[in-house]
């Protein structure tokens, strides 16, 4: 199907894309989707310019006037595997880098779009579950994801909008790679003797007896003593902000602390994540 | 099991065969086990709301004795127990039945536990225990708020051996203290 030139001019564009590529084989079927779609994203009047996604853009020309069309004004880009592969990288980025928010991260804002699966805008617990993997490939536990939707959900709404996100895509990120600096023999988990390890280069001066405490309560049963990203994040979280509550109390450093009853749950209800 | 149910509810200890038939329906897989997943499904807040994945996770901890992610029946009745006792304490002052309790309400239940809170602090409570941002807590967060406090209660209690109402405590001490708990 080629595109209709008229429909180019200064006008928004969205491209659709579909996870789920048996549905929306039917061009017809696409039309009322990319117009759901349009009314849903408010945008003024969308150009429905794809061939079924299922077979790809097959004409050079097409490709051409598409890429055009994506370069222009204000658009939505879903990201479609084949769409990605006609078009280089290079010039997605370049898109991308055009549309996305000052503050966002450029590849937490592409990852939004395919997180957000209800296209609210928002990313709600369910959809931060079904988002978020660890390495062996199970998904993230609900207290870590209600924890993380806690820490950086600004509106006190319950979702995290695309500002939030990308914080949480690169606190993800910087966990990530301190997980992996920490899983020194390669195992995609962290074992009790590497928490200790990672625990002390990180500057907590904690006995070998806290961290296991620490393991029996947030290894999963499964796991035989040990954790993957989602607990090794939750630990250190945790552990961060019990430190710093702990500390408020300690102003002299001297590693004790007198506290009353009230301060006591003050601080621990209070840092509840 | 629902919070909200107009079936007429056996009163005190129900009978065996009631409990086997709920905890047939409630075990969908038919493993002999109720799994968090089964429980959070069978479980209703009463607000049209998944229950709080963190209250089952804890309910089912509470009662699974082999650590095998999941209650058998015996376990179950005690569950179920736990669950109807929570449910009647939490009608109580839920006064217009509206599946929230707002700070005054907790307030109220908190003290008739016999805590003595101070007002900054219930502020917190509803501010921590209110997953769904209404400035009121609804029964599963109910439940999970009176655990948290009972336990961070218990183990000041356990450090205060001269039951002044003071503390004095290492940093690894303390991090021990809460770390279970929250």
């Amino acid at each position: 199907m080629a595109l209709e030139d008229k429909l180019l001019g200064r006008l928004k564009v969205a491209i659709i894309m579909d996870n789920n590529m048996e549905e929306v084989a039917l061009l017809a079927s696409l039309h009322m989707a990319v117009l759901h779609q349009v009314h849903h994203m408010d945008l003024l009047k969308v150009v429905v310019v794809m061939d079924s996604p299922c077979r790809g853009v097959q004409h050079q020309g097409d490709q051409e006037v598409l890429m055009e069309a994506m370069l222009l004004g204000d658009l939505m880009v879903y990201r479609d595997p084949i769409l990605m592969e006609l078009l280089s990288k290079a010039s997605m980025d370049k898109l991308l880098k055009e549309n996305i928010p000052q503050g966002v991260n450029a590849e937490a804002f592409s990852w939004f779009q395919t997180v957000d699966t209800d296209r609210s805008g928002y990313i709600t617990l369910k959809e931060l579950k079904q988002a978020l993997v660890n390495s062996n490939w199970s998904t993230f536990n609900d207290e870590t994801c209600i924890m993380m939707l806690n820490m950086f959900d600004r509106g006190q709404s319950g979702k995290i909008d695309l500002f939030g996100f990308s914080a949480l895509w690169t606190y993800i990120q910087q966990w990530k790679s301190l997980f992996q600096q920490y899983d020194r023999d390669r195992s995609g988990c962290i074992s009790l003797q590497e928490l200790h390890q990672a625990l002390s280069q990180m500057g907590y001066s904690l006995s070998p007896q806290f961290t296991q405490q620490v393991m029996t309560r947030y290894a999963p049963r499964s796991a035989n003593m040990t954790l993957q990203l989602d607990g090794f994040i939750q630990v250190c979280t945790k552990l961060q902000s019990m430190t710093e509550a702990f500390r408020e109390k300690d102003t002299a450093r001297s590693g004790s602390a007198r506290l009353s009853y009230d301060d006591f749950l003050t601080m621990a209800v209070g840092r509840l994540l | 099991m629902a919070y909200y149910n107009n079936q007429p509810r056996p009163r005190g200890v129900p009978d065996q065969s009631f409990l086997v038939s709920v905890f047939q329906r409630v075990d969908t897989d038919r493993s002999g086990v109720i799994s968090d997943n089964e429980l959070q499904q069978a479980l209703s807040n009463g607000t049209w709301t998944p229950f709080n994945p963190i209250t089952v996770r804890a309910i089912i901890s509470m009662f699974d004795r082999e650590c095998k992610g999941g209650v058998n029946f015996t376990e179950f009745t005690g569950v179920w127990k736990y669950i109807t006792d929570w449910q009647n304490i939490f009608r109580t002052y839920d006064r217009d039945n509206s599946g929230f309790i707002d700070k005054e309400e907790l307030k109220q239940a908190l003290s008739s536990f016999g805590y003595r809170l101070t007002d900054q602090f219930y502020d917190i409570l509803i501010r921590k225990f209110d997953r769904q941002k209404r400035g009121q807590v609804a029964f599963d967060d109910f439940i999970q708020c009176c655990t948290v406090l009972q336990r961070l209660t218990e183990v000041f209690r356990r450090y205060d051996t001269d039951q002044d109402g003071w503390i004095q405590v290492s940093y690894e001490h303390y991090l021990s203290m809460v770390f279970n708990v929250v």
